[in-house]
């Protein structure tokens, strides 16, 4: 241990001065503090402001040895925080009603350290707040955070279990790995063949919280997207890959519109048999693979066109993929693991050649009372234009987007009730989702069918495996116009305004952070190359581990050759090398038992062999001893028996003689022990 | 029943002074926050399980593999260690004695082992750790109930480092006795009268008593009166005065003089007595019924003497 006396007082190392009480203490804060604080982004302002207060009041508690407040204090506020929450979250069901009283109850805890049962409360409320950042994300960066978390509660709970001195924290933590890294076999063989079953009961619907695209557009929403760095998906193209401005993953498509609001259209669920869905593909396909974040939502986004349910590798359980009249791929139920597919798209497709007249219908429908300044301005056009065909209105405005002075910005600001009036007419700035929505009302103005399709649009450059990352702020939302004979057509105003938002595939960008701004302005390339190299091991770690499947699963069985496998094989297995390390312990155990001395075995061995010629010998006595107690029971004819054992003593207790007889010994004694008679 | 099932099992321990920790004589059992943290990781991997978190499969996993290795761990903290205790020194009975036991390890470090005794309450343990190849002393504390040769209490080590999940424990019946004289009685009457030898085999050794009191270094037992002051003053030794006059006035600390109706007040009495005469350097006879000790100067006779009260209806011949 350290020598903390020798320590200067004023030494930056004050901590190693403090009692041992004050540090495990301020240990257990940082580790709470470490686990809470990823959930501050998830968890309503005052439950984070009220875990900083808690943590910091009991840190400062521990640093002047002060008393721990009164326990009605702490049921206080306790109370407090459960009204709280189920004001602000209006239930106390539900994830994150949950989540919030969970990292409010550890931090309370914390006030509470009484006896050892409560530090245990602490460690077990640890252990399952870290697993819930599970629920956010599974990246390699927060797999790291939490393996950093699991190993700071560890090694406190290991402090806890050492009652004597002043260990170090160095030593517990040595410990805490030695036990976790003792364990990973077990862990491995678990994660590996433990059975993949499906949820057990059906997922709360909070469980859509969070989401690459929501299901409704309203101005700004995007934005927030867009803030948003978090990879959505990786997709990796067999073949030329299309040009980035070809790059449209499909997500919902949103029809009907009340003013303020974009929703889903209603026919695109529509799933009558009698009624397929008009697609024409021409020219040959696009080959890609996908890698897709949890979803969280129920569909794919899929590359533009891909009328082919794509293979699932491993394949989805118990959910088949619909393709809904929106070309958009669904499924029944939220998609909360992680996806790998493959899958073909053309580029060349005409979609809803037949009208769907009752479609067509919803996708003229403006809400009156609206933005009659837009409506206006699209009549003027109208006269202006004269009789023209849907292709060269759509042209006419994207030309005014390109000419009249439209800015592209992340921070437009606020728009007011008419929000298309002043950002078309006024101010006009803003992204994608402004540009996209005003087209789609002018269309609809000039009597267009017209809709909005939101999605992914663009990747990155391809990393050493070649997967092109797409980021949550690659959403965009585009449009689309009614062609009679041709179908629906992509129109991309965004494009018209902003072309690299849409050519190089450069994402929506919000300012960067401090620290990256200066990495940034110092040495680009190295900024760059550094989140390469982390991207690629963030994509092999999802692609390897955390996709890993009951379909993996079974493949593994397949190598170690069981035919056809199935769950009841997966857990058989499991059962089966589970049994294995068992019996292995068991005869470890057992093999250590009986390990002794080979002295002693070779004095139980003479005993026995000694009792069988009538010698009352017993394994206290020294070779000395038993050579006299054979010369007493056999006399002269025991002479040779107790020169052999005489010896042994010599050999044994000679300074710097070997501890054993030699080889020639045991047959020597067995020899002349044969030649006395048996009593 | 509970305590006689107890008291059965561990009647059939065999006593001894070195106890070497195998798995023969260890057991293990999860502990109130084991079986917690095993209801965390059901509830973890029900999570894991319902929203299919490969990530929280990990999690669940790894902590799971550590505390099946912890289990282990616990286990090792103790096997292969080997106590001895030292037979005790003698003690009153009530009065709190302090036994020693030494954790001899042959092995790696160990930590957190927790020594009390078995039928005491939970908390009061003594918490070591013991250094790689190394020894510990733990010394316990132990209030004899009653008097006579009594066998120590039964011992408890016990463990749960590192991870406190699980809890290994051995119980040990030590094979040394320990002598426990009886209670002295608080408060008790003077010694009985001088005899003035009259048992006749304490001759006046010096000749006339009080005619010369000569010195010697002090001896545990003289009282403090007997110390010559002026003498210690002067050269920092403890000097005594031979305080021949008391010597030569043997006294006889006789049970039927105790006069109390109870046998043990009465032994308590004359063990306080016997302190007496021992703290005074008298000289004294010693009378128990059928024991009869000639007089002899008090720090040879003491001992003898209590442990015949000790032991008593036992007769030890001296």
């Amino acid at each position: 241990m350290i020598e903390t006396s020798s320590l200067p007082a004023a030494s930056p190392w004050a901590w190693r001065q403090w009692p041992r009480e004050t540090r495990d203490v301020l240990f257990l804060l940082a580790v709470v503090a470490w686990i809470t604080a990823p959930h501050f982004a998830h968890v309503p302002l005052w439950c984070s402001t009220l875990t900083c207060v808690v943590l910091i009041w009991r840190a400062q508690l521990a640093l002047v040895q002060g008393k721990l407040p009164a326990r009605w204090m702490v049921v206080g506020v306790l109370v407090l925080a459960v009204a709280l929450t189920a004001y602000t979250q209006r239930s106390l069901m539900g994830k994150e009603a949950g989540l919030t009283l969970l990292v409010l109850l550890v931090a309370l805890k914390t006030l509470e350290l009484r006896a050892r049962r409560d530090a245990m409360v602490v460690f077990f409320l640890g252990f399952f707040i870290v697993l819930t950042q599970c629920f956010y994300s599974q990246s390699l960066a927060s797999a790291l955070g939490m393996v950093v978390a699991a190993w700071g509660l560890l090694t406190a709970l290991v402090m806890a279990n050492m009652p004597v001195g002043r260990p170090a924290l160095a030593r517990a933590a040595g410990i805490a790995a030695r036990t976790s890294l003792l364990g990973l076999p077990v862990m491995a063989a678990l994660f590996l063949l433990f059975p993949r079953i499906g949820p057990l009961w059906g997922l709360p619907q909070d469980a859509q919280g969070r989401s690459g695209l929501s299901g409704t557009l309203r101005m700004g929403g995007v934005a927030d997207l867009a803030m948003d760095d978090t990879i959505a998906f990786r997709v990796r193209f067999k073949g030329p890959p299309p040009p980035s401005e070809a790059l449209y993953f499909r997500g919902p498509v949103l029809t009907r519109f009340d003013g303020q609001e974009w929703q889903a259209s209603l026919f695109a669920t529509d799933r009558d048999p009698s009624r397929p869905l008009d697609l024409r593909i021409t020219g040959t396909p696009v080959r890609y693979e996908m890698l897709l974040e949890p979803p969280r939502m129920a569909l794919i986004p899929l590359l533009e066109a891909t009328p082919m349910l794509p293979t699932f590798d491993p394949p989805l359980v118990d959910d088949t993929p619909w393709f809904g009249r929106d070309m958009m791929w669904r499924t029944e139920r939220p998609v909360m693991m992680r996806l790998h597919l493959t899958a073909q798209a053309w580029p060349h497709h005409a979609l809803g050649v037949t009208p769907n007249l009752r479609e067509l219908q919803a996708s003229r429908f403006l809400p009156t009372g609206f933005n009659p300044r837009t409506l206006a301005w699209a009549q003027a056009l109208r006269e202006r234009l004269g009789p023209v065909d849907e292709r060269t209105v759509a042209a006419a405005l994207m030309a005014h987007i390109s000419q009249a002075n439209y800015v592209y910005t992340l921070q437009p600001g606020l728009y007011g009730n008419d929000a298309i009036d002043s950002f078309w007419l006024d101010r006009r700035e803003g992204f994608c989702e402004h540009y996209a929505s005003a087209f789609v009302v002018i269309m609809r103005a000039l009597g267009v069918p017209a809709r909005i399709v939101t999605g992914y649009q663009g990747a990155e450059q391809p990393d050493a495996d070649g997967y092109r990352v797409v980021r949550q702020s690659h959403a965009h939302a585009w449009a689309e116009y009614w062609v009679p004979g041709a179908g629906w057509q992509r129109a991309d105003p965004t494009a018209a305004v902003a072309p690299e938002r849409v050519r190089t595939s450069r994402a929506l960008v919000a300012p960067p952070g401090l620290v990256a701004g200066a990495l940034q302005s110092m040495n680009p390339a190295l900024l760059a190359r550094l989140r390469q190299a982390w991207e690629l091991m963030d994509s092999r770690w999802s692609q390897w581990v955390m996709t890993y499947s009951r379909g993996d699963q079974f493949d593994l069985l397949k190598k170690v050759g069981v035919k056809e496998p199935d769950w009841a094989d997966v857990s058989r297995a499991l059962v089966i090398v589970f049994s294995a390390a068992a019996v292995a312990g068991a005869a470890w155990a057992a093999w250590d038992r009986r390990r002794q001395d080979p002295w002693q075995r070779l004095q139980r061995r003479l005993c026995k062999r000694l009792q069988g010629v009538g010698v009352p010998a017993s394994a206290h006595l020294g070779p000395r001893a038993l050579a006299e107690l054979v010369r007493q029971v056999h006399g002269e004819a025991g002479q040779a028996l107790a020169t052999l054992l005489e010896d042994l003593e010599r050999q044994r207790y000679a300074p710097g003689g070997q501890r054993l007889p030699g080889r020639q010994w045991w047959p020597q004694v067995a020899r002349a022990l044969r030649r006395l008679p048996n009593r | 029943m509970r305590s006689r099932l107890r008291a059965w099992l561990e009647n059939r321990l065999p006593r001894s002074d070195s106890w070497v920790l195998t798995q023969r004589n260890l057991y293990i059992l999860p502990t109130a926050a084991g079986w917690g943290f095993c209801g965390t990781l059901l509830v973890m991997l029900l999570a894991s399980i319902n929203y299919q978190l490969n990530l929280g499969y990990g999690l669940t996993f790894l902590l799971g593999g550590a505390a099946l290795v912890s289990m282990h761990q616990t286990h090792g903290n103790l096997r292969r260690l080997v106590l001895h205790i030292k037979a005790p020194a003698p003690a009153f009975a009530g009065e709190s004695a302090t036994l020693e036991v030494v954790l001899d390890n042959a092995h790696g470090e160990r930590f957190g082992i927790g020594l009390g005794w078995h039928d005491g309450p939970r908390q009061e343990i003594a918490y070591c750790d013991v250094p790689a190849q190394g020894q510990a002393m733990v010394h316990l504390r132990w209030a004899p109930p009653r008097r006579g040769l009594l066998n120590l209490p039964t011992v408890v080590v016990a463990s749960h480092f590192p991870l406190g999940l699980f809890r290994t424990w051995t119980v040990w019946r030590p094979a040394a006795t320990m002598l426990v004289y009886p209670a002295p009685e608080p408060d008790a009457p003077p010694l009985p009268a001088s005899t003035g030898g009259h048992d006749g085999q304490w001759p006046a050794r010096r000749g006339a008593s009080g005619e010369f009191d000569g010195v010697r270094a002090y001896r545990r037992g003289d009282a403090l009166r007997q110390l010559v002051w002026k003498k210690v003053a002067r050269t920092g030794e403890l000097v005594s005065r031979e305080d021949a006059g008391s010597a030569s006035r043997a006294i006889r600390i006789d049970a039927a003089d105790a006069g109390l109706a109870d046998v043990e007040a009465r032994l308590s009495r004359l063990t306080a007595w016997v302190l007496q005469a021992q703290r005074q350097g008298q000289v004294f006879a010693f009378v128990l019924p059928g024991l009869n000790l000639p007089a002899a100067p008090a720090d040879e006779q003491a001992p003898q003497a209590l442990q015949a009260l000790a032991l008593w209806p036992q007769v030890v011949r001296a």
